[in-house]
């Protein structure tokens, strides 16, 4: 069930007026909101419901042995087992069959051949993020960030909760769980918050994604050597945008029909491609999962407590195991790795810079105020195109077709095919957009809170109608389904 | 704060489950909010059927075969000629076609455009000009 359907139209409309009706009993209503994320899960495929359970039981055990255990050994040996755990049926369903045919293309070029167990295994929707989530809360009562929850139900429904479950934002247990605790609430702020959400997610995702993807990208992408060297270039971009307004999209719809039921999450990203740096780009995209990784990952690897040397390793591996939680490919592993590589070169290089020409402390005037002005816009426009450079890889679906999308850009020759004004037009307002004031959403929220249910009826339906009328026809999957 | 409220009320020996002032403002609250909410979804889905008739045929169409669907795409069938009859569908048909012509615009079309645009401001601005010289002279 997508968020852009009319089935989950209706089945968003039973889910806020039952839940709603049961505030008054908040187990029930909680029981309820399971029993509805358990069914959303399962409309894909409800076999997968059983792994979803399973996976979520470990995770609940592991945090009651926690609570009764105080002896440190001990209780890392819980949390290494509920990890090992989640992240073996992680690795089963996501990379058995990427592992065997590598281990395989491997043994043919060592000259040995043999037969080895190949099985398809589908990749049950979401499971990257429910692992994660898991794993989120058995840390954070490992490090006393959250207490162990009593109650199967309530953790069943932190990692299923619907908004959340196949696509993020990956919300952590000391965020989530605190809020079942306490009387859920409805307030104008939630009502403003998940219209202007709600709208704007459908808005990016289903005329400015899925027109970019289907008359721009997809072509470009499908045989990079058929296509001029312009059509690659606005290809990237394309891809660049796309990917931002489908999965920023699908974050936006997520939270705002969360707040309309009442829950807080935390925002997934900050107008991305206005960073100045790459450290500053992962700042902004996808927070959820850059800050999973870097509290999870890069922190309990030594973070920049034990040397430069160390840190760069430490950036290196979190942005690889990164590109690898994105997918089983090796165009993930080298988009994971370059992202990490330059992390560490961006580094090196303020060091240097800073160490061989330190910043003045005094104010310089005019010319300082440009000269500073004209470095972050030389930051804003590299960092961009380091980042459309690794989404090359992260979009093509082998090495191959990488290359050829690269080796394409000698082309400029020829005529170009796909940039249309229409699709530059589609880019060149979503990058406006990503230098609108910060709070621009937050102040449309606070004027929306205040309409009257007629207005804000008209607001929802005459916008859903337009964005209907505006979008192609069909609703394309979302990006971040097969992670 | 709530749950501090409570803590303390529990404390003091009085009921757990008791409801306190600040539950109760915010339960009246919340429920006034609630039926906002359902409202301007009633008015949502109303909009949507009578404007929007057409995503409804296409949606049932996606049923899985049998008689049900049968008539349920008959009946939304129906309901798409009748919103048509009456020109409902028809600022939907009318976005969609302005939005088919700027897909289908292509670069010397816009050129010819901004140059029309230019075209129509000099001769605004020459007629102003000549305005304001009849004025003055």
């Amino acid at each position: 069930m997508l968020f852009p359907t009319i089935e989950f139209g209706i089945f968003f409309l039973v889910v806020f007026a039952a839940s709603w009706a049961a505030r008054g009993t908040p187990e029930i209503r909680k029981l309820f909101l399971l029993g509805a994320s358990y069914f959303f899960y399962g409309w894909w495929d409800w076999r997968f419901l059983a792994l979803l359970f399973v996976s979520t039981l470990i995770n609940y055990l592991a945090g009651l042995a926690l609570a009764r255990s105080a002896r440190p050994g001990f209780r890392k040996f819980i949390v290494g087992v509920a990890v090992v755990a989640g992240l073996s049926i992680l690795g089963f369903f996501k990379y058995y069959g990427f592992f065997l045919t590598s281990l395989s293309v491997l043994l043919e070029t060592a000259g040995l051949t043999r037969d080895l167990p190949f099985m398809q295994v589908i990749l049950p929707v979401g499971i990257s993020f429910f692992t994660f989530q898991g794993i989120s809360y058995v840390v954070d009562v490992y490090r006393g960030h959250v207490p162990a929850e009593r109650s199967l139900p309530n953790v069943m429904l932190y990692i299923s909760f619907f908004p959340q479950l196949v696509a993020g934002p990956i919300v952590r247990a000391a965020d989530f769980l605190p809020q079942l605790h306490r009387p859920v609430s409805l307030t104008r702020a939630h009502i403003g918050v998940g219209v202007v959400l709600i709208l704007s997610g459908l808005l990016k995702k289903m005329v400015v994604a899925n027109y970019l993807a289907t008359e721009l990208v997809d072509p470009v992408f499908f045989d990079p050597a058929a296509v001029g060297a312009l059509d690659l270039l606005v290809g990237v971009y394309g891809y660049a945008i796309q990917i931002y307004c489908d999965f920023s999209g699908y974050s936006d719809i997520a939270i705002g029909i969360a707040a309309l039921l009442g829950y807080r999450f935390l925002e997934n990203f900050d107008q991305p491609y206005r960073a100045s740096s790459l450290q500053d780009f992962w700042r902004r995209w996808h927070i959820s999962l850059s800050t999973w990784l870097r509290d999870y990952l890069y922190v309990p690897l030594g973070g920049n407590r034990h040397g430069e040397a160390k840190t760069y390793r430490n950036l290196f591996l979190t942005m690889f195991l990164g590109g690898i939680w994105h997918g089983a490919a090796w165009t993930f592993v080298f988009w994971g790795a370059f992202h990490g590589t330059m992390l560490a070169v961006e580094r090196y290089a303020r060091r240097q810079i800073e160490f061989f020409a330190p910043a003045e402390t005094a104010p310089g005037g005019i010319m300082s105020a440009l000269g500073s002005g004209a470095q972050h816009l030389v930051g804003i426009v590299w960092t961009f195109h380091l980042v459309c450079f690794a989404w090359i890889f992260f979009r093509a679906d082998s090495f191959a077709t990488a290359g050829s999308y690269l080796a394409g850009f000698a082309r400029w020759d020829e005529a170009s095919q796909y940039v249309t004004p229409f699709m530059v037009g589609l880019i060149a307002i979503a990058m406006l957009f990503q230098f609108t004031p910060r709070h621009l959403g937050r102040w449309l929220a606070r004027g929306v809170q205040y309409f009257p249910s007629p207005v804000l009826g008209l607001l929802l339906g005459g916008g859903i109608w337009l964005i209907w009328a505006i979008a192609p026809e069909g609703v394309a999957p979302f990006i971040y389904f097969q992670f | 704060m709530l749950d501090l409220l409570r803590e303390i009320e529990r404390e003091l020996g009085g009921h757990p489950d008791e409801v306190t002032e600040a539950e109760r403002i915010d339960a009246a609250a919340t429920r006034r909010a609630v039926g906002r909410v359902l409202r301007a979804l009633a008015i949502v889905v109303a909009l949507l059927f009578v404007f929007s008739s057409e995503r409804l045929v296409t949606w049932v169409n996606g049923f899985e075969v049998g008689p049900v669907q049968d008539r349920v795409v008959a009946a939304s069938t129906a309901w798409n000629a009748l919103m048509a009859e009456s020109g409902l569908t028809m600022p939907a048909e009318a976005v969609r076609a302005e939005v088919n012509d700027l897909r289908g615009m292509s670069w010397p079309e816009v050129r010819a455009h901004l140059e029309n645009e230019k075209a129509r401001g000099r001769e605004g601005a020459r007629l102003l000009r000549g305005a304001l010289f009849e004025e003055q002279g």
